[in-house]
């Protein structure tokens, strides 16, 4: 795929480029150059087929991932747009002009990572989570445990000994 | 539309006229696939309870409970309970479980107006499914652990018999890493061992390579850490729920790997300084036999700020570590990196002093607030047959002390040893590596009482020995040294051994006669055992004190009958270093627990 | 004679945000919840309608009565502990999930599995297309009425499930491909007794081809009816059997082969019309060429060879940072794993893509608009959907 990124290079400022298989690379690029990267990728490069549209939260550094994968049946290649957006107020700007579906995909991002993309239709209907209240649910600092802890009541009754812990309790409990 | 099209679904109708396909459930039993995943079955007796299968469940569904089982070694005596409220049946813990007691019957219906009914222990609650032969197993070679142990480098036998040089080269970090990857950290070993190290956690230092907090980890527990990561006698890799399907984890080695790994210099900050006594709390202590047992109540003791020093009679400290154990085994800086940390705690070292005579008891008992006796096993037994009062029938300690103290050794061209322990393994091994500087060959003989089966030596010792060129003659009971007209020792007379022990269990070999061998040696090397030497203690104490069977009586702790005194280490309990080790944290928390008045008053 | 019925210039007016001029009250419109519980929907979803006359104006997808946060639920679950839940995200075909997991793990951490793993895996994956493409007949034949080509169906699906059984140890979320390969072997007598079970699905195939694509009633409710233009099929990600219905020869197995699929022998089913009823044939003709498959693996696949690959402890494999995507085609098209991973003993972060995310919500929105209300179970069961695979 050395051929494709050379020819993106040329008009787009690429980040890392990441070869993870023979038909299959990654690439980071800024916010702003992503629409015009797609667009040129779809329309002069031969990936038509959004294949998936999601987000990676970096929460320790603060950042959200969003990966545009696309493929190109002809050539039977794929290629994963990266872009880092901060995670506070995190927005980015739709691509549903591109390919209808995509929407939905935005619809789904902001309801559980919490990244708006505005103007995409719909966006702000609830998806899957019809009257959720809580933080959106698939970032990293939304504890799973612990709410379900807190939601849910265990059945009464259980108790789990730590091996080392009971056996020294039974056979050397002052330790030595 | 093609008036077929019309037609054609009428073709249903043949249905009519056919016999139902449907099983008649329950009319009809159904027995599940030969490797259904099932009702869950657990051989209890097999299981060793080490918690593995909860480990790996991801629906939370095991809890590992008490069913009364008392724990032993290698044995928690728990047992899993499983939820099937929760259980999805994948079988992993199936796959997971060490010692291949769990399985899953293919057994599926199973109903009850109880909902807590579905939370058993398989094995332990009786179901009607326990003794299924049909369900799902383990596949053959199907693992979600490493079985085997990773191999250590090790010198050739040819390199390694002409110096002493150490033979193992210790694992380096991309192997331990792969060793310690092994471990399920269920941490059974723990008990097992006798100074309960961290076991499972030091292992997983390795894993992560972070070797300071694995270095911190050893020495909260074991002073001798480097040492035992070389000579322990590692009774943990007997309860190591890995042993079962595969090798034990070489926990001895990853030891030794983390003491490797960290620079001696590093040592010291890593321990931690001792603790500061509070005006006026910090007491005075005599240890009495620098050993294993005696430095490590000092170590202890020296941590919590109090102030100790310890006597030894001879040139270097150490004890049977290094007057013991050949350097081969444990290079003599390995021991004295060890004792440098224990130094650097504050504990005092006086060597060649000489309690009994160059400080009495009585001083000692007057000086401190406590005195701790260590001084281990150092008088070798005779076999007392004919001939072994002769100047060339020697004691393996005497002569093992000669090497390390660089004492001048005659070197026969041949010898006989009489011994089937590691002792009689070290002296000879010693010995051939002598005799192949002096002569450039070895002929070292080493006959034990016992048959092959029931060796007492390691069985790496003895695979090592034979490596080397040493001959081992098993069933060999010595009867006399033979010595020539000129008086010099021609080699010894053994007879074969029938039995060892008689119906009740007491020391009678039994002989026969007629399988009599004389094994030539200029040199007849006695290795049956040591003995302590009490001289030191003098008179009135020796009087004072309670003996069981010619030792000192000591209770759980070491303490004596006098309640000064604490007897620790080789002269009361057992002989390796390990062992020493607990010993001496046992004094040390006993002797702590005294100061602070909460044991009898000292 | 085809129309493309996402044609919408004579119904509702729009606001000025685009959104559609319906006033309930008067009495010209009317909401109709098709779902949760419907027969013609294909699982835990509903299709909100607005319908005016018999006619859909607009159409809603509401999924989320199965939500279980799978995605989320992995990103605390070691490698390991992830795959048994992975093929809880698709009930009638658990297989991919378990496959694309395994297969992205493996390609992440380096771990290249077994010749004979292999070609288990792609036994399978096509023993896992044919029975959903079973439900997908039964299904499609019962939203019209036809309700015992899904008695029909049924009885061979469960004829399957019994070879997964014996193959697998379980019926429904077999369990069997794991990071390394597959947990065991075939067992004994396994290729007869599947002989047996493909002549009967061959006999209920034609049962099937007679009573219900030979049928009347089925070819003109089907036929023209549920047309996607295939000009679309690129905005709304459309794959599989729903694309090739309308010409497009999309097929994972051929265009991207993976596991086994480069020696075997198949031609990719496509159809012209883009209907309902091709996309019904496709299917048809991919459960046949299934049990064609299933014939040329148990003939060339390795029977000797370990069936895993060594593994570390699987209680503390890490993975280094890495992403990728792994996909296959299932019965109702492009399914996929994209998995990050971080250098810990967890995923960062896994996403599934089914192909009914694409297919039962942006399209069918699409679609359903000029529908007849009655068409309407049909056309969403054409797309062939499992809504866990949208919610997850
Ligand atoms: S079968 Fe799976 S879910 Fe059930 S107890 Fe075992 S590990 Fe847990
Ligand atoms: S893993 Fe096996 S041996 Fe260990 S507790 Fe579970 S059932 Fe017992
Ligand atoms: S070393 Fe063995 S017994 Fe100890 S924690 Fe590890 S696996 Fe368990």
């Amino acid at each position: 795929m050395q051929d494709l990124q050379t020819r993106l290079a040329q008009h787009t400022d690429l980040g890392e480029w990441t070869q993870q298989r023979a038909d299959l690379a990654f690439v980071t690029v800024a916010r702003e150059h992503l629409h015009g990267l797609l667009r040129h990728l779809r329309d002069h490069e031969g990936f038509t087929h959004l294949v998936l549209l999601t987000a990676v939260d970096w929460l320790e550094d603060g950042q959200f991932q969003l990966t545009y994968l696309m493929n190109n049946r002809a050539a039977a290649r794929d290629i994963g747009v990266r872009v880092l957006i901060p995670r506070e107020g995190a927005d980015m700007d739709s691509i549903h002009d591109l390919w209808p579906t995509a929407a939905t995909y935005q619809r789904e991002l902001r309801e559980m990572f919490g990244i708006d993309f505005p103007g995409s239709p719909r966006v702000d209907e609830e998806f899957i989570l019809e009257g959720w209240r809580d933080m959106p649910p698939y970032r990293r600092d939304f504890d799973t445990l612990k709410y379900a802890q807190e939601e849910f009541a265990e059945r009464p009754g259980r108790v789990s000994k730590d091996p080392e812990t009971h056996m020294k309790q039974k056979l050397y409990p002052d330790g030595a | 539309m093609p008036i077929t099209t019309v037609l054609s679904p009428f073709r249903a109708w043949k249905f009519l006229f056919q016999n139902p396909v449907t099983v008649r459930d329950p009319l009809t039993e159904r027995p599940g696939a030969p490797r259904y995943r099932g009702f869950h079955q657990n051989d209890a007796e097999k299981c060793v309870g080490c918690g593995t299968c909860e480990t790996i469940c991801q629906n939370g569904a095991i809890d590992m409970i008490d069913v009364g089982l008392a724990p032993k070694d290698g044995d928690s005596g728990l047992r899993p309970r499983i939820d099937y409220g929760r259980c999805c049946w994948c079988a992993l813990c199936v796959d997971v479980c060490m010692t291949g007691s769990l399985s899953m019957s293919n057994a599926y219906t199973w109903t009850d107006a109880n909902a807590d009914a579905f939370r058993f222990t398989p094995g332990v609650d009786k179901k009607p499914w326990d003794n299924d032969q049909l369900g799902y197993r383990r596949p053959e070679g199907h693992a979600l652990h490493g079985k085997d142990r990773v191999e250590m480098a090790e010198l050739e036998p040819e390199a390694r018999i002409g110096t002493f040089d150490e033979i193992v080269a210790g694992y380096d970090v991309a192997r331990a890493r792969l060793e310690a990857d092994r471990c399920v950290e269920c941490g059974l070993c723990v008990a097992t061992c006798p100074a309960h190290m961290a076991i499972p956690q030091y292992i997983k230092a390795v894993r992560d390579g972070d070797y300071e907090r694995g270095l911190a980890l050893l020495y909260e527990t074991n002073p001798f850490s480097q040492v035992c990561g070389r000579v322990c006698t590692h009774k943990c890799e007997t309860a190591c729920a890995a042993g079962h399907e595969g090798d034990p984890i070489a926990i001895r080695w990853l030891k030794r790997h983390i003491t490797d790994q960290v620079p001696h210099k590093d040592y010291v900050r890593i321990v931690g300084k001792p603790k500061k006594a509070a005006k006026g709390e910090a007491k005075t202590i005599a240890v009495v036999g620098a050993g294993p047992a005696g430095l490590t109540a000092a170590y202890d003791l020296a941590r919590q700020g109090h102030k100790v020093v310890v006597y030894e009679v001879r040139k270097h400290p150490g004890g049977m570590p290094r007057y013991g154990i050949p350097e081969y085994r444990l290079p003599y800086d390995i021991l004295d990196a060890d004792i440098d940390v224990i130094r650097a705690m504050g504990v005092e070292i006086k060597c060649e002093t000489r309690v009994g005579s160059d400080i009495t008891m009585d001083e000692l008992k007057a000086k401190n607030d406590a005195v701790i006796l260590a001084i281990g096993l150092h008088l070798g037994r005779s076999t007392r047959i004919p001939g072994s009062d002769h100047a060339d029938v020697r004691k393996a300690v005497d002569l093992l002390r000669q090497v390390t103290d660089e004492d001048p050794v005659d070197v026969p061209k041949s010898l006989v040893v009489i011994g089937g322990g590691n002792v009689a393994m070290d002296i000879a091994r010693t010995m051939a590596r002598l005799q192949m500087k002096a002569y450039g060959e070895v002929a070292v003989t080493v006959t034990a009482l016992e048959d092959k089966a029931h060796f007492l030596a390691d069985p790496d010792e003895i695979r090592e020995c034979g490596e080397e060129g040493i001959d081992i003659v098993d069933a060999r009971g010595p009867q006399e040294v033979v010595i020539d007209a000129d008086g010099r020792v021609e080699g010894l007379r053994t007879w074969r051994v029938q039995s060892i022990f008689d119906a009740q269990g007491r020391f009678a070999p039994s002989y026969d006669e007629s399988d009599e061998r004389i094994h030539p040696g200029d040199m007849v090397i006695e290795a049956i055992g040591q003995a302590a030497g009490v001289d030191m203690l003098g008179e009135g104490l020796t009087e004072a004190l309670e003996w069981n069977r010619g030792r000192i009586q000591v209770d759980a702790d070491g303490r004596t009958s006098e309640s000064w005194l604490w007897a620790i280490g080789d002269c009361v309990k057992g002989p390796d270093v390990v062992h020493a080790v607990a010993d001496g944290h046992r004094a040390a928390k006993s002797i702590l627990a005294a100061f602070e008045g909460k044991g009898d008053e000292a | 004679m085809v129309q493309d019925l996402s044609d919408r210039s004579q119904y509702p007016a729009r606001n000025r945000d685009g959104t559609l001029d319906v006033d309930l009250t008067s009495g010209k419109y009317l909401k109709l919840w098709q779902g949760p519980n419907h027969p013609g929907i294909t699982g835990n979803m509903s299709v909100e309608l607005t319908v005016c006359g018999d006619e859909v104006v607009e159409g809603k997808t509401h999924v989320g009565y199965l939500h279980r946060g799978f995605e989320k639920l992995m990103e605390r679950r070691t490698f390991i502990q992830c795959f048994p839940i992975v093929c809880r995200i698709c009930v009638p075909e658990p297989d991919f999930n378990e496959y694309c997991y395994a297969a992205a793990v493996e390609e992440l951490a380096g771990v290249e599995i077994p010749e004979q793993a292999k070609w288990i895996r792609t036994l399978i994956l096509e023993m896992g297309r044919f029975n959903s493409l079973m439900m997908y007949l039964g299904g499609q034949s019962g939203s019209l009425g036809l309700g015992v080509i899904g008695q029909w169906t049924t009885y061979v699906r469960d004829l399957m499930l019994d070879r997964f059984e014996e193959l697998t140890g379980a019926r429904i979320y077999h369990m069997f491909i794991l990071p390394g390969g597959v947990r065991d072997t075939l067992p004994e007598g396994f290729d007869a007794r599947m002989e047996e079970t493909l002549r009967e699905a061959e006999r209920t195939m034609k049962d099937v081809w007679n009573v219900m694509f030979q049928n009347a009633v089925f070819r003109k409710r089907t036929i023209g009816v549920g047309y996607i233009n295939p000009a679309l099929f690129d905005d709304y990600g459309v794959t599989g059997p729903t694309a090739r219905g309308g010409g497009v020869a999309k097929d994972v197995r051929r265009d991207q082969p993976y596991l086994a699929y480069p020696d075997l022998e198949f031609e990719v089913n496509v159809a012209r019309d883009s209907d309902i009823y091709s996309r019904a044939d496709v299917r048809r003709r991919d459960a046949l060429q299934s049990i064609d498959l299933i014939r040329q693996i148990l003939a060339k696949m390795p029977r000797t060879g370990p069936v895993m690959a060594k593994m570390p402890n699987m209680l503390h494999w890490k993975i280094p940072r890495g992403e990728t995507y792994i996909r296959g085609e299932c019965s109702r098209g492009e399914y996929g794993f994209y998995v990050v991973t971080d250098g810990s003993g967890y995923p960062r972060r896994v996403n599934v893509r089914g192909p009914s995310y694409t297919h039962a919500m942006a399209l069918l929105e699409r679609l359903i608009v000029n529908c007849n209300i009655a068409d309407v179970a049909a056309l969403l069961v054409s797309l062939h959907t499992y809504p866990p695979e949208i919610e997850r």
